[in-house]
């Protein structure tokens, strides 16, 4: 053996039972101790461990070995340990390979362990025919531009913002809707400590509008989204409001005057009242400015954008729009063209957290609930109606006389005394489980309604002792800091639990509602009459998730939420590094987990930036322009536009952006002339692998 | 009183609710409640009282758990004919395995109070309450005196059959509680 033959330690793990249960680890040293230019093999229990490690970098020190094959588990979660371990006995790391004999050997062939044992050598001989042929590499760096994208202004949304924007990073927060505030903005109280939810919401709101560090972005969409991690290149659609922001108070003079021929159902109230075609989202909304839902506006007057008013012949004074006509500051003014297009902004930041929310399902996939029955609502609508914000100011009445709520407050508004003719309510029955936990729809328990049923049923019957309130439960779930002495102190008011789940609500002639159940403890169907029934729908991904997804490179789950890099050890990250999650985007869960995942994610985001520059592998490809003939093929197949064809000495040659590059060979599979090179990958160590593999073992020696 | 025929076979809670409030003006279960059974309220259906409760396990239908639910639902007329609550040994297992401080032991004797009250009491009940005014025992074996003395007792235990003066003492107590004035057993 010549002095430059490389020699190659062998280390094989006994990973406790999980490998050594399964493989013979005293016969698979054996084997690797006769291979081609290995000088030591050594086993331990658990290579990962610090002695473990130890072990490979005495050998290192010494100068007994200078490759290293580590033959454990697999090299996504434990790569780095090792060539760090490498390095730090003086060794360039990429002289490190992996021979995965766990997760692809051991687990896999439990039952068949002679089979396991011989495939192990045959992984732990690849994995030394690649080392052989290894090339020392060096680390490079990136600049990372540190401004962060929050996407979605709920609650997660404002928390990561304040968080980042705390630390001096700067934040671009963009919303969809005309405010932030998001789901929670709706609700009126929160469990399990029944605070007023914008109480607790408002502020947040309003510091994050005032922050320096934050530039709030709303009713704009994230439409496209090139570049890797540090060097985010997003295309935000601003939308058009149609209304000067610059000029609008948010004094809401041109919501009242809207006409009720413009009138669509409030998205915010769940469509339980009607707003103007120009409105203002909420009364507390952040930033409070009207929109016109352009849709809806009926151009009173004739008023169409970026036209002249015509003039009355009566008085000579121009005929406006009455939202114009009305507004003190000319912010309505619609003499002014508008591109309906709105505005399209490009930002350039380091690292983007989704944080775009929920949406709950609605009333209307359930036809065994009587959805037609304006008495039947979500529990969504509920919290609208119990709102001192919502339809009825809080006054509790049965939903499908809201109308005349709504007459009876014009005429008090005039000055009229009337009696309010509203039939309120005295049974209420919830229904768990609606659109969750069911195959028809989402299998996934939506998590939060167990609460807010409680929360709800709480709220009521503290308000009024006099209401009979019914929850039929498949089960109730409370686990949660304080969350089961919330349920029991609503037992203790005497809402009545019924196990079983509600299987019809029939719609009876008086707009009250029969429904049909079982009492799972008793072990007999029940039946009541109630005079509102609130079902508890599924929580579901917002809108437009999975076009963002597909936007940011990020996948989703087969639930239809984001899903996340490890559910245990990397919940806020995404498979795309600088991309981060939290919230109900990446699953259902309530304002406390929301809060934690928020500020996780703009923690896992301020750890990325803070150093200004990353560390990145130099496993990526490179073309030999010698031999590139400029076909183009690798062009469009890069997944990360990460290829570009340049001129070299007039001719097209292929060349990789090592910025932008990932490494994932797919140029360098395709490249008919094999001009690239994917370094820690050529085509020799790889071909090294598969003819070892394919001789059952044996070890060809390298052609020089 | 009418007595229902047991319990139909789908319960109509609105009528159960409308029941109670127009016979006590509140729940059902307050009632119970104020019977001995304080925290009946807090029961979570979790069925542990169940699991171990000889009535349960013999077949009895209406045991510790099922009769607290049908309680906190609001029924009553269609449990009166049921004699499980006078069937209930009060061994008292239930009370100390409830993880809710329920303990379902004081269910089953507020709910014979509520029977009481309602005159739903088996006649064998009415037995038992007036061999106890007469003898000064619930159960009595008249025949017990000759097994007593083939194994050398006395023929007469030493409780109020030996104490006539004791069996007075108890009829005064007797006399003093609620059965005196519901005339179910004749006292002299």
């Amino acid at each position: 053996m010549s002095e430059n033959r490389p020699k190659i330690g062998v280390y094989i793990c006994h990973c406790g039972e999980n490998i050594a249960g399964a493989v013979n680890v005293e016969e698979v040293k054996k084997f690797a101790e006769k291979l081609p230019d290995v000088v030591v093999v050594r086993d331990y229990l658990f290579m990962c461990s610090d002695p473990g490690q130890e072990i490979i970098k005495e050998d290192i020190r010494k100068g007994l070995v200078d490759r290293v094959v580590v033959a454990a588990c697999t090299p996504r979660t434990h790569e780095p340990i090792f060539r760090k371990a490498c390095e730090d006995a003086g060794l360039n790391k990429y002289y490190f390979e992996m021979a995965n004999i766990r997760d692809q050997c051991s687990w896999a062939h439990w039952h068949e362990k002679e089979k396991a044992t011989e495939k192990a050598k045959q992984l732990v001989a690849a994995a030394v025919a690649k080392a052989r042929l290894l090339e020392p590499l060096e680390d490079r760096y990136v600049e990372l531009n540190k401004d962060v994208m929050v996407i979605g202004g709920g609650i997660a949304g404002i928390f990561a913002a304040l968080d980042l924007a705390n630390a001096g990073f700067k934040v671009y927060l963009v919303e969809k809707a005309p405010s932030i505030g998001g789901n929670m903005a709706k609700l009126d109280k929160t469990f399990p400590t029944n605070d007023c939810s914008a109480c607790i919401l408002t502020p947040l709101m309003v510091e994050v509008a005032n922050h320096p560090n934050i530039e709030l972005i709303t009713y704009a969409e994230v439409e496209a989204v090139e570049g890797t991690v540090g060097n985010f290149k997003v295309k935000v659609r601003k939308k058009q409001t149609w209304v000067d922001w610059e000029k609008c108070t948010g004094c809401g003079a041109c919501t009242n005057v809207c006409p009720p021929k413009a009138r669509v159902p409030d998205e915010f109230n769940e469509g339980l009242s009607l707003r103007g075609a120009i409105y203002i989202q909420f009364p507390q909304a952040v930033p409070k400015k009207a929109v016109v839902d352009i849709d809806a506006c009926i151009k009173c007057a004739g008023r169409e954008f970026g036209t002249e008013p015509r003039i009355s012949k009566k008085t000579g004074e121009p005929i406006l729009a009455p939202c114009e006509k009305v507004c003190p500051t000319g912010a309505t003014d619609r003499t002014k063209p508008r591109d309906p297009n709105g505005e399209l902004i490009e930002l350039n930041v380091g690292a983007i957290i989704v944080a775009t929310g929920y949406k709950v399902m609605d009333k209307k996939h359930f036809k065994e609930f009587a959805p037609d029955s304006p008495n039947v609502i979500t529990a969504m609508q509920l919290e609208r109606l119990i709102s001192a914000t919502g339809p009825t100011e809080g006054k509790l009445i049965v939903p499908s006389d809201i109308p005349k709520y709504q007459e009876w407050k014009k005429k008090v508004e005039k000055g009229e005394e009337v009696e309010l003719e509203a039939r309120k309510p005295h049974v209420i029955t919830f229904v768990s489980c609606v659109g969750s936990r069911d195959d028809r729809y989402h299998s996934y328990c939506s998590k939060v309604c167990c609460m807010y049923m409680l929360k709800q049923a709480m709220l009521l019957k503290e308000k009024y002792p006099d209401l009979d309130i019914y929850i039929f439960f498949i089960d109730v779930r409370t686990p949660g800091k304080d969350f089961d002495e919330y349920y029991m102190r609503c037992r203790k008011l005497g809402i009545k639990i019924i196990k079983g789940k509600v299987g019809g609500v029939q719609r009876l002639p008086d707009e009250r509602l029969l429904v049909k159940g079982y009492d799972a403890d008793i072990g007999k169907p029940v039946e009541l009459v109630s005079d509102m029934v609130v079902l508890a729908t599924a929580i579901e991904p917002s809108d437009g998730l999975h076009d963002l997804a597909r936007k940011l490179g990020i996948s989703v789950g087969a639930e239809g939420f984001l899903r996340e890099r490890h559910t245990k050890l990397y919940p806020v990250d995404t498979m795309t590094e600088g991309i981060f999650i939290c919230g109900c985007a990446q699953g259902p869960k309530d304002i406390p987990d929301s809060v934690a995942q928020a500020k996780a994610a703009a923690a896992s985001a301020m750890s990325l930036l803070a150093p200004g520059k990353m560390k990145v592998e130099p496993l990526i490809s490179e073309v030999d322009q010698e031999k590139c003939v400029g076909c183009g093929i690798c062009v469009p197949l890069c997944p990360y536009g990460a290829i570009e064809m340049v001129e070299v000495n007039g001719k097209r040659k292929s060349k990789i952006n090592e910025a932008l590059c990932k490494g994932c060979g797919v140029c360098t599979a395709a490249c008919p002339s094999k001009a690239i090179t994917l370094h820690g990958f050529t085509y020799d160590q790889v071909l090294a692998q598969i003819r070892t593999l394919a001789k059952g073992g044996v070890i060809e020696e390298v052609s020089e | 009183m009418e007595l229902t025929e047991g319990v139909p076979p789908v319960i109509d809670l609105t009528e159960v609710a409308e029941r109670e409030q127009e016979e006590f003006g509140k729940r059902v279960a307050e009632v119970i409640m104020e019977f001995g059974a304080e925290n009946l309220i807090a029961c979570m259906q979790c069925g542990a009282c169940a699991s171990i409760c000889p009535l349960a396990s013999v077949g009895f239908e209406w045991y510790n758990k099922k009769l607290i639910k049908a309680l906190l639902i609001g029924m009553k007329e269609e449990l009166l004919d049921d004699p499980t609550p006078w069937a209930c040994v009060a061994c008292n297992r239930c009370t100390e395995i409830c993880p809710r401080r329920v303990s379902p032991f004081e269910v089953m004797f507020a709910m014979r109070r509520l029977m009481v009250e309602e005159f739903a009491i088996p006649t064998m009940t009415i037995e038992g309450m007036r061999t106890l005014y007469e003898k000064g025992h619930a159960v009595f074996f008249s025949g017990a005196g000759e097994t007593r003395k083939k194994v050398g007792l006395p023929e007469k235990p030493p409780s109020t059959i030996a104490y006539p003066e004791a069996l007075e003492e108890l009829r005064t107590i007797l006399k003093n509680t609620k059965l005196a004035s519901l005339g179910l057993i004749p006292m002299e």
